[in-house]
């Protein structure tokens, strides 16, 4: 990444980093896909895998458009996590259930938001939608391509609404760059995309097991270890590039209207030799039709870059980061001279504050943040919209904004770059 | 729901068996906000050693490439009006004039002849000729010091309005004494203002706040009762002094909280009052509103020298202006003088 701009637009950056932990842009979720009470009520739904994402997604949600019935989990601790988001949010209760095909047997329930660890996604997806529940699944779509496959034909077949958890789609600065920037071509042409998560820190979790003497082995997790750090291992996971890399080749494939035909990868575990199997460094490149190239890298070593996806155009530079700002940086003899930020509104916010004039090194002239901190306010918007969206699906057949047909895309792309990455080859998506 | 009822050519259907129906772009849009909130998008570019932003709500992104070429024409006429550059026509007249007429082009000679007319206006309070008096109080280079009383004197033998000659005829502009200098640093900015935002309008943009440094704004348009705009004083307050709402006017702020020294307890700001040779001092913050921002910008410096008085006979005097003054000591609000058809005062 050329630093230059970047370190010009530090003080930029703190501002719009500030302005997302506000309160005030919190209270931006209220306004969601749409607004009032939802035609045809709120969709009764269970919460299938509350684990971290599961809790993230069960914070988020609207109470205005899902009525969360079970929750479901084979770890009684998350569970009762689970319970105290719930409660937190005043709402009532759920009941619970380790095993799914048990509350399927016993609850009247319409859907379901699931976040179980990736290799259950596609077993679970389908036996919901057989049963004629609608599927709201995280990301990555499944395991392997064929799961992918079936996940996708049983959708069709079923008639259910199915969702993959890609909040970017429902984050309304992506929905934003899009149109006003990738769309009106703002960009020229693109040949390069920058797609970088960088982290510094352990993949590995720590956590207790429920009790003494829980035993996991019946739901196929050795021990409460493996259950717990699922990510590190690949009987249930695709290491980083599921877990990272497919959201922003999802993007990619949005953004370029593509998608991946080729792609090369390289990689290890070569910081944290601990027993883990998925690596904790990854690169990866993308091939487009069309001379069109994404990069991909994740590294656990350091995290001075975050992460961000730099879209590269004849025209201008596209930088989403961190799924909270938009950067644009035309290109020409003001190419770095000239910025396009789009912000989200504060509530109750001014659109300037005025005071005597601050020399161009004070570069906002947007109003003061409260000092911010928490997560990202964008984050919980998207996440908000995609459950509320997948709900207005379910009721009145409104648009996914993502659906299985494009998450299947960039599931293939990571699931074959896992095994480029393995074979150290070009292989064909 | 009536806004999420149906199929795009861009989404992935949701169910089955329902008629599809092209989502608008503004639905689209919608995702995520009220009809008040949404998203901004800010051009912006460094100029005339400030930032200036062309704010555009996110529903009117189609104007962000008249933005740019509104953030072109703040470049060129910093070109043009910059006494920090030495190629600007107006160093070309500060080089010249004492010696000999200096030809003026059309639209500077008319900023100039404002200018005038401004200093008669607001009884010398406003003056673009007191650069020699900033340079000898150090605020030329930001670096602030205590002159002698000799160095202000001899500055001062170069200051004055009424020793510049215009010819209206020939536009030209002749300096009396040899160490005259013009310096539109006091009104340049709302000028640029002004002509981005002619510019704008004329590429089709109805609403935008276009802002320099975030001391001068004007406004395109302004939706229901316009720019909300927050007024603050770091010298004054931490929270804002006051709130506007602005519709297709300009708003100019002026203080010396921001550029000033401090000598044996005292306090030196930057704004020069050039009837006196010494920093203005009795106010704290000045925000005016009116039609234009090269006037809002001069009557802000102007009321900031010359006080209460100046403000209220301006104010008396010539309709469509709105001054918010904050005085030294006493009350905690603004003073409120005047009144603009187009902006709304709400206390803090």
């Amino acid at each position: 990444m050329n630093l230059t701009p970047e370190q010009e637009s530090l003080g930029r950056r703190n501002f719009l980093k500030a302005l997302a932990g506000t309160p005030a842009l919190a209270a931006l979720g209220v306004a969601a896909a749409t607004r009032g009470p939802m035609r045809g009520g709120r969709v009764k739904v269970a919460w299938l895998g509350v684990g971290g994402q599961g809790r993230a997604l069960l914070t988020r949600m609207d109470p205005a458009y899902v009525d969360v019935r079970a929750l479901c989990d084979i770890n009684p601790t998350s569970l009762a996590k689970a319970d105290e988001v719930l409660a937190k949010n005043k709402q009532p209760p759920a009941t619970h259930y380790a095993d799914w095909k048990d509350m399927l047997a016993k609850e009247d329930i319409e859907g379901v938001v699931m976040a179980p660890p990736l290799w259950a996604h596609a077993d679970i997806a389908c036996g919901l939608m057989e049963a004629g529940k609608h599927v709201l699944c995280e990301k990555m779509m499944a395991w392997d391509v064929p799961s992918c496959e079936r996940m996708l034909e049983t959708a069709h077949k079923t008639g259910k609404v199915l969702e993959i958890g890609y909040q970017r789609f429902y984050n309304p600065i992506y929905q934003a760059a899009y149109e006003g920037i990738v769309k009106a071509g703002q960009l020229g042409e693109m040949y390069h995309a920058r797609l970088v998560w960088h982290r510094n820190g352990n993949w590995r979790r720590k956590g207790e097991p429920p009790s003494k003497d829980y035993d996991p082995s019946p739901w196929g997790y050795p021990d409460f270890e493996h259950l717990l750090n699922w990510r590190l291992y690949w009987r249930y996971s695709k290491g980083l590039l599921a877990e990272l890399a497919s959201h922003q080749v999802n993007i990619a494939n949005w953004f370029f209207g593509a998608v991946p035909e080729a792609v090369q990868g390289t990689g290890g575990v070569y910081r944290f030799k601990d027993g883990r199997e998925v690596q904790d460094h990854v690169y990866a490149t993308f091939e487009y039709p069309q001379g069109r190239t994404a990069t991909f890298s994740a590294i656990e070593s350091n995290a001075f870059e975050n992460y961000y996806e730099m879209y590269m155009g004849t025209k201008g530079t596209l930088i989403m980061r961190a799924e909270t700002d938009a950067l644009f940086y035309p290109e020409g003899d003001a190419a770095h001279a000239t910025a396009v930020e789009v912000a989200a509104k504060t509530s109750g916010g001014a659109a300037l504050d005025a005071s005597e004039s601050k020399p161009a090194s004070q570069t906002s002239t947007g109003p003061a943040p409260a000092s911010g901190g928490g997560e990202s306010a964008e984050r919980g918007i998207a996440s908000r919209n995609e459950v509320s969206r997948w709900a207005a699906a379910i009721r009145t057949g409104a648009p996914l904004l993502c659906g299985p047909e494009k998450a299947i895309h960039s599931a293939r792309a990571c699931i074959v770059a896992n095994e480029a990455l393995q074979k150290n080859e070009r292989l064909k998506v | 729901m009536s806004s999420l009822s149906s199929t795009g050519p861009d989404a992935t259907r949701g169910g089955s068996g329902r008629t599809p129906r092209a989502l608008t772009r503004r639905e689209l849009f919608s995702l995520g906000r009220t009809e008040e909130e949404g998203h901004w998008i800010r051009i912006h570019r460094a100029a005339m050693a400030c930032r200036f932003e062309v704010l555009l709500d996110g529903a009117d992104e189609a104007h962000v490439p008249a933005a740019r070429e509104a953030l072109d024409e703040a470049d060129r006429l910093e070109a043009a009006l910059s006494v920090f550059r030495e190629t600007s026509e107006l160093s070309r007249v500060n080089r010249t004039a004492a010696e000999m007429p200096a030809p003026v082009d059309a639209d500077l000679f008319a900023l100039l002849a404002l200018c005038r007319d401004l200093h008669a206006r607001t009884a010398g309070a406003f003056d673009i000729t007191s650069t020699p008096l900033s340079r000898c109080w150090g605020f030329l280079r930001r670096e602030g010091r205590l002159p002698t009383r000799e160095a202000i004197e001899a500055a001062r033998a170069c200051v004055g309005m009424s020793a510049v000659l215009f010819d209206d005829d020939s536009r030209t502009v002749r300096f009396r004494r040899s160490g005259m200098e013009l310096n539109l640093g006091s009104i340049g900015k709302g000028y640029a203002l002004d002509r981005m935002a002619a510019l704008m309008r004329a590429r089709g943009a109805a609403h935008a706040l276009i802002s320099a440094g975030g001391s001068s704004a004007v406004a395109l348009g302004g939706r229901g009762a316009g720019w909300t705009v927050d007024l603050r004083s770091r010298q004054v307050a931490r929270g804002r002094l006051a709130r506007l709402r602005l519709r297709d006017g300009a708003l100019a702020t002026s203080g010396a909280g921001e550029q000033f020294f401090e000598v044996d307890g005292r306090r030196y700001g930057h704004v020069i009052d050039p009837r006196t040779g010494w920093p203005a001092s009795g106010v704290l913050s000045v925000s005016v509103v009116t039609a234009e921002g090269a006037l809002s910008d001069a009557l802000s410096t102007a009321f900031l020298v010359g006080g209460l008085d100046v403000a209220r006979r301006y104010c008396a005097s010539y309709p469509q202006t709105l001054a918010l003054l904050t005085p030294e000591g006493g009350r905690t609000g603004p003073v409120v003088l005047g009144a603009f058809a187009g902006a709304q005062v709400e206390e803090a």
